[in-house]
Formats: structure tokens, sequence, C-alpha cells
């Protein structure tokens, strides 16, 4: 073989099973299902910050639409997982806000509220209106149409008031 | 290091014999052909050895170095080198240049061309790879025998730093070096260990000294494979040592300066 095809193959062999070795151990899988299941993710990931690089980064709106539609089924945990899926680079502030409001639906509650789903919502509801102040929302279902209102009601569900022993509570519908 | 390049035999590949009789012209260049096609296929082999085989090895060893197999299910466990590996790793360059396992002008000039330079720097990068890992294979992960062990290997580099050495000795004292390492981790320290933690299992399996030992000297619990994978990443980094050229070969080589031997009528190579 010539030398140069010889010295161009040890260069390229180097670069690329050099790089395969510190990908495994930066990745450390535990077997042989475990490399190809991490390769995958990380070649999606690989793609989505290209993506982003190069400005062509959209939400999956298969995924989207999907998280929607369990939205609506109540099924909070999958939807949200859905929409986590559909903008894995959390930069889509309609999504974003959809998993800010299945927080405030799941942890809503007649008698008492769920602090831990709250506080979490309200992390949330503070990513969307960072990535879009005039965030509003066209989905008429949702009576809190923007951040602002979301978040308020994420306060005011942490808060401990004297309303809270209201009984007449009880009536109060969920938004 | 001294080579002989016999006169007749060089002449003959140069093609330059001049004979009066026709018999002996056509033996002349039949014997410079073979010549030729000998010393082309010599350099080929040698130029596979140098830019496949030998950064193949290495890159084996970086792969192989910091593999672990867990005590319980065999589960891949990839333990990273710590910095004192790199450390160690560096020193070992340097003793391979003082040693002239590696001679620095041999691989890297001016005189050869940006690709040859490049993919010598591939070999050295996967050279010092395969080293550092070889350490990290060696030395205990972590507690006390972690800084015990790493201490000798300072010890024994910094001290062979100031030692004339020659490269087959080098090689020689490197075995030695790590076979001991290797008897210590992977011999001695690994029949501390139980398989299985807790204080109620040594109880009721008798290990209790066993369980002590390896709690106190923060052992970790791997699989016996783990000792096979390393022995053969030993084996492998000494291989990859033992093929890889003082010199780096190629067709742009450094001239050869020499003299002619008035005894043998040969050349006398210096380098």
């Amino acid at each position: 073989m010539n030398e140069k095809y010889l010295q161009i193959l040890s260069i390229s062999m180097v670069a690329v099973f050099g790089s395969l070795i510190v990908w495994i151990y930066w990745a450390a899988p535990k077997n042989f299902e475990e490399i190809s299941i991490k390769a995958q993710s990380t070649i999606e990931n690989i793609s989505t910050k290209t993506q982003v690089i190069t400005n062509t980064y959209e939400v999956d709106r298969a995924k989207f639409d999907e998280g929607v539609k369990n939205f609506r089924e109540e099924n909070y945990i999958l939807a949200r997982d859905l929409f986590e899926r559909a903008d894995p680079e959390r930069r889509d502030a309609a999504t974003q806000f959809y998993i800010a409001y299945s927080f405030y639906r799941q942890g809503w509650g007649r008698v008492s509220n769920d602090d831990e789903l709250f506080q979490k919502g309200l992390e949330q509801v503070n990513r969307v209106a960072a990535l879009d102040k005039d965030f509003v929302s066209s989905d008429a279902d949702l009576q809190l149409k923007t951040p602002v209102e979301l978040k308020n009601e994420f306060e005011e569900g942490l808060k401990i008031t004297a309303g809270d022993f209201n009984p007449l509570r009880i009536l109060r519908e969920r938004k | 290091m001294t080579s002989m390049i016999n006169e007749n035999e060089s002449t003959a590949i140069e093609g330059e014999i001049i004979s009066d009789s026709p018999d002996d012209e056509e033996k002349t260049i039949v014997a410079a052909k073979s010549s030729r096609e000998i010393a082309v296929r010599s350099n080929d082999s040698a130029l596979w050895f140098q830019y496949f085989a030998a950064p193949a090895i290495f890159l084996l060893v970086a792969f192989l170095g910091g593999l672990r197999l867990g005590a319980a299910d065999n589960e891949f466990l990839f333990h990273a080198p710590a910095l004192v590996c790199l450390i160690f790793a560096l020193m070992l360059q340097v003793l391979f240049v003082r040693a002239r396992l590696i001679e620095v002008d041999g691989w890297f000039s001016d005189a050869f061309p940006p690709l040859r330079n490049a993919a010598n720097t591939a070999v050295m990068i996967a050279l010092f790879a395969a080293s550092m890992q070889v350490f990290n294979a060696l030395i205990p992960e972590q507690g006390l025998l972690f800084w015990i062990v790493s201490f000798f290997f300072l010890w024994s580099l910094w001290t062979n730093l100031f030692a004339e050495f020659e490269t087959k000795k080098l090689l020689v004292s490197l075995g030695s070096l790590f076979g001991m390492a290797f008897i210590v981790k992977y011999l001695i320290l690994s029949s501390f260990v139980v398989p299985e933690s807790g204080f109620f299992n040594a109880l009721l399996s008798g290990n209790l000294t066993r369980e002590t030992l390896t709690s106190l000297l923060d052992l970790p619990r791997y699989s016996a494979g783990t000792g096979y994978i390393q022995f053969f990443t030993l084996v492998l980094y000494l291989i990859g040592l033992y093929i890889l050229p003082p010199v780096s070969k190629g067709r742009h080589s450094l001239p050869v300066s020499g003299k002619i031997s008035s005894e043998t009528g040969s050349l006398e190579t210096i380098s």
C-alpha cells in the first residue's frame, strides 16, 4: 500500500477509535445492550444541537400533538414526557407552557394542593417567561392563558393563608 | 545504536555495478532487482507495523486499560484514569526518549512531509493514551493502596529518569515493574476481596477476616474476568512497545550519516 494511504489510515484510525474510546468512558455503558441505547441517545443529542446551531431547530409536531391529546385526557405524566421529547432543547414557549400547566392540573386539589408539583410548575413557568415574556396561549381549553396568571396560581397555591381553612374552598373549580 | 549495511547489497540496490562479462551483468541485474524487491517489501511491512499494528494495539490497550467487570453480574465498569496516571505516562514518554526507544528526531522533522509528521503524531498520541491506561489498570482504584502503589511507581520512574538505559534493558525493567504491580493488584489484593458485601454475609460464610480487609483497604469488588482482561492488556502494551521502531520508517528518510569500515568494507551508520 502507498505510504501516504497508510499514514492517512493511521491518522483516521487514531481519531475515530480514540473518539469512540472517549465516548465509551463518558457514556459508561453497563452491557452490550446499553451501548446501542446510549449511542442512539448521543446521536439524537448531537443532531438536536446541530439543529440549534444551524437555526433549523423545530419542535417535533407529532409528539407535541400527542402530548396535547394526553393532556386533554388528563394523563399528565405521559403528556409531560411527550412534551419534553417534542422539545428536548426547551426552546419552544408553547410546549414549555403546557408542561407547566400539566404540573398545575396534576397538583391541584380541591382540599389541598401538591406542593412538590406546584414548586416544579413554578420553576417551569419561570422558564416560559424567560423564553417569551409576551407569550399568550391560543388553546381555548386553558383558562390561564399567560405565564403571569399561571405563576400567580402556583404562588397562591404554595402559600398557607387563613383562606386555606375556609370550608367553601371545596366548591372552587380547577382552571 | 549502530547498524551495519552491507556495501555490496546497497550497491546492488543502486544498480551501479559494472561488469565486463555479459553473464555477470545479467546476474547483477537479477540480484539488484530481487534485493530491491526485498527492501521494498521489508519497508512496506515496517510501515504496516508502524502505522497500523502499533497504533491499533495501543488503542486496544487504551480501551481495555480502564475496563473492569462487576462482581455481581459481570457488568462493564469503565474507570477513567486518575490525574496521576497522566503524569506517570508523561514521565514514561520521557524515559522512552532517554532510553532511545523513541528518537524524537527520527519521528518528527522539518524534512518530513506534513502528512508523515501528522501520522507520527497520531502514533505517539496512541502510545501516550496506552501508557496512561496501563497505569490506570495497575494502580488500585481508591483508598490507601492507591497512594502507596502510586508512590512506588513515582519512585521507580523518577530514579529511572536519571539512570543510563538501553532500549532492551528498559523493556525488561518495565516488564518486571508492571508485572510486579499486576501481581500485587490482581493476585494478592484481589485474594482479600470477598465477592458479596455485608457483615452478615461475611459472618455466615466465615469470611469475616477477608471482609474486614476489604473494608479497611477499600478494595473494589470485581469479578475474576477483570484480571484476565488486564493481563492481556499488559501483554499487548509490551508487544506494542516491542514492535514500535525507534525511528519512523518512510520513503523520505533522513540522510544516513556514517563511515566505511576499513576492516569489513561495510557502512556503519551512526544514529
